[in-house]
């Protein structure tokens, strides 16, 4: 039995100087910490959320992936023979890589923060003393390394299925990871815009899997018919497949370059806007 | 005062109030939630934030906390400015919002100890799972979050809240919602959390709540602080004695002008209602009863009532809105 409660009394002078210690203890935390533990604190939770669900964020998106490589390496590659000079299911590889990197990278960052927005465990971060670019830094980081991960256990498993990918393995890791920051930063700010599940669907269902197909993944656009060719050129996501194809394969229908400037400028525009959009606290401190 | 010109002193030593607030204001839209708000929080006080729905106590705890990033005025807290230096001012303070929430991903001690590391905690485990024990969360561990009960959550919220060791905490609406046991056991655990050295602000519209702990009220109305005053003070200055005096016979009409001194008024049949102030230094009451008899009037019962914080609060907001209005 709880003893009744009495109204307290004021603050009394040890109470105080206990107060002063405690402030002083904060302070002197206050002046050593610089976020950066806290920020890996943050990428490893990230992390940590995406392995609770493996079989949906890494195993799902490599059977997916696989089962494009199957069916449409083994049926169409059988007919097609050779592609640009090289076997068509080594072409289709790193298409099917960059789908993969571009879902994963963006369905992380995007999906994590909606939710904690819409949960409200959002708060969580906000009142931390992490700046917008740590914060950022942990979400990225976090989506990266799903991407990453499972585009790698897919060239794995398609090199241990005959694939010859691995022409220029800097250029490709380099583009691997532009790719992935790149999405993930547009994740975080389609997670901060949204206010539906639906509005957060939209881009990936109608904007990124569209232009990600007609990127050339299956085919080369040099088999296409003039007007479409150049239509398929004003798709950014063309470059960015034809990039990491002359990565894998040493092949590309355009200049890899392209490629790596168009990743290069969808870092930094996603990025300063992302830093932008925390650092105003827009949509999520108002 | 702390001078909110010049750059806070890079050392731990701070003598000021860890918490002053001027001249705040915020509004949503054509909503003016706050209005020119000035407060300081003195280190080691228990500080209640009355209001009604909707006065301005969750937007003010969510400026100095960082939930809210335009406002005007300015907020320092332990010297820090909380939005040139709000890494080190969030370092300070830690929050308990009154919205619930979860990250249904994770589980309960999972959720306590990575809050402690975005604040940069080492080895947070260990810290969590004794700030568990102490909340009566044990054994709860391994629970999935959304899975608790809602004063589980309340409770884990408060746990989360406390892993950095904030030296100024703020509790929104702490007992809402939950049972009478808990809410014993929840004040009980705020006074230690006072006696160990955190200050506290929390905010309710609960008065029995700010009664039973705070030092000192702040009293909020449509986003102004109407008074800040110490408990005790508040009781003196704005409480009210009623006595009702029963009588065997009416008053006689002589004593009429003599009570004039008194505010009273007339009852039902020979019942009269006197008003006395808490903070009267004169004998008013013993008078009156000498009066009373020096005129032959028998006393038949006497019954007071003593005004709660409740009426003061009351009595204030009515005021407000009337001078408002």
């Amino acid at each position: 039995m709880k003893p009744p409660l009495e109204a307290s009394s004021p603050a009394s002078e040890p109470t105080t100087a206990s107060a002063r210690r405690k402030i002083a203890g904060a302070r002197k935390n206050a002046l050593r910490n610089h976020g950066w533990r806290g920020t890996y604190a943050l990428l490893v939770r990230e992390i940590q959320r995406f392995m609770k669900i493996a079989g949906q964020s890494i195993v799902s998106p490599v059977l997916t992936t696989l089962l494009y490589f199957v069916v449409f390496g083994f049926s169409l590659g059988s007919r097609l023979q050779e592609i640009e000079g090289i076997p068509y299911i080594d072409f289709l590889v790193p298409g099917l890589m960059m789908l993969n990197l571009i879902n994963n990278a963006f369905l992380n960052s995007s999906f994590s923060l909606f939710i904690a927005k819409i949960h409200g465990a959002i708060v969580d971060v906000l009142v931390t003393p992490l700046t917008p670019l740590q914060i950022i830094m942990a979400y990225v980081g976090a989506s990266v390394v799903r991407a990453v991960v499972t585009g790698l256990i897919i060239w794995l498993v398609a090199s241990l299925m005959g694939a010859g990918t691995v022409a220029y393995p800097l250029f490709t890791i380099v583009f691997m990871l532009l790719t992935a920051i790149g999405f993930a930063l547009f994740g975080i700010i389609v997670a901060i815009y949204s206010e539906t599940f639906d509005q957060i669907n939209l881009l990936p269902s109608f904007f990124l899997m569209p232009l990600t197909f007609l990127g050339g993944v299956f085919y080369s656009i040099s088999m296409l018919p003039p007007f479409w060719q150049a239509v398929s050129l004003a798709n950014p996501i063309l470059y960015m497949i034809n990039g990491l194809r002359y990565g894998m394969t040493g092949v590309s229908d355009v200049s890899p370059w392209i490629g790596l400037g168009i990743l290069t400028a969808l870092v930094l525009l996603c990025g300063l806007h992302a830093w932008h959009l925390l650092h105003t606290g827009k949509k999520l401190r108002e | 005062m702390p001078n909110f010109a010049t750059a806070p002193t890079p050392t731990e030593n701070f003598a000021g109030p860890v918490l002053t607030v001027r001249g705040l204001s915020k509004s949503f839209g054509n909503l003016q939630a706050l209005r020119n708000v000035d407060l300081e929080i003195e280190p080691g006080e228990i500080f209640a934030l009355l209001g009604v729905n909707g006065a301005g106590k969750t937007t003010m705890i969510e400026c100095i906390c960082g939930l809210q990033a335009h406002f005007e005025g300015q907020i320092s807290v332990a010297g820090f400015d909380a939005r040139k230096d709000y890494a080190k001012a969030r370092q300070i303070t830690g929050l308990v919002p009154q919205e619930l929430n979860f990250d249904g991903f994770f589980q309960s001690l999972e959720t306590v100890s990575s809050q402690g590391g975005y604040f940069g905690v080492r080895h947070p485990d260990q810290k969590a799972r004794a700030l568990m024990k102490r909340l009566s969360l044990e054994g709860k561990e391994k629970d999935n979050t959304r899975n608790l009960s809602g004063g589980m959550k309340r409770r884990l919220m408060i746990a989360k809240a406390l892993m950095h060791d904030p030296a100024l905490l703020f509790l929104d609406e702490p007992t809402a919602g939950v049972d009478v046991e808990l809410r014993d056991d929840l004040w009980q655990y705020v006074r230690e959390l006072r006696e160990s050295g955190t200050t506290i602000v929390l905010t309710t519209h609960y008065l029995e709540e700010a009664e039973k702990l705070a030092d000192r009220i702040g009293v909020i109305n449509r986003g102004r602080l109407l008074l800040v005053e110490r408990r005790d003070h508040l009781m003196d200055k704005f409480g009210r004695k009623k006595v009702t005096l029963r009588t065997a016979q009416p008053l006689p009409e002589e004593l009429s002008g003599k009570l004039r001194t008194y505010q009273w008024e007339e009852g039902e049949k020979n019942e009269y209602h006197f008003h006395f102030r808490l903070d009267e230094k004169e004998p008013t009451l013993p008078r009156l009863f000498e009066l009373l008899g020096q005129h032959g009037v028998s006393i038949m019962d006497v019954e007071t009532r003593q005004s709660r914080l409740e009426d003061i609060f009351r009595e204030l907001l009515q005021t407000d809105d009337e001078a408002t209005s």
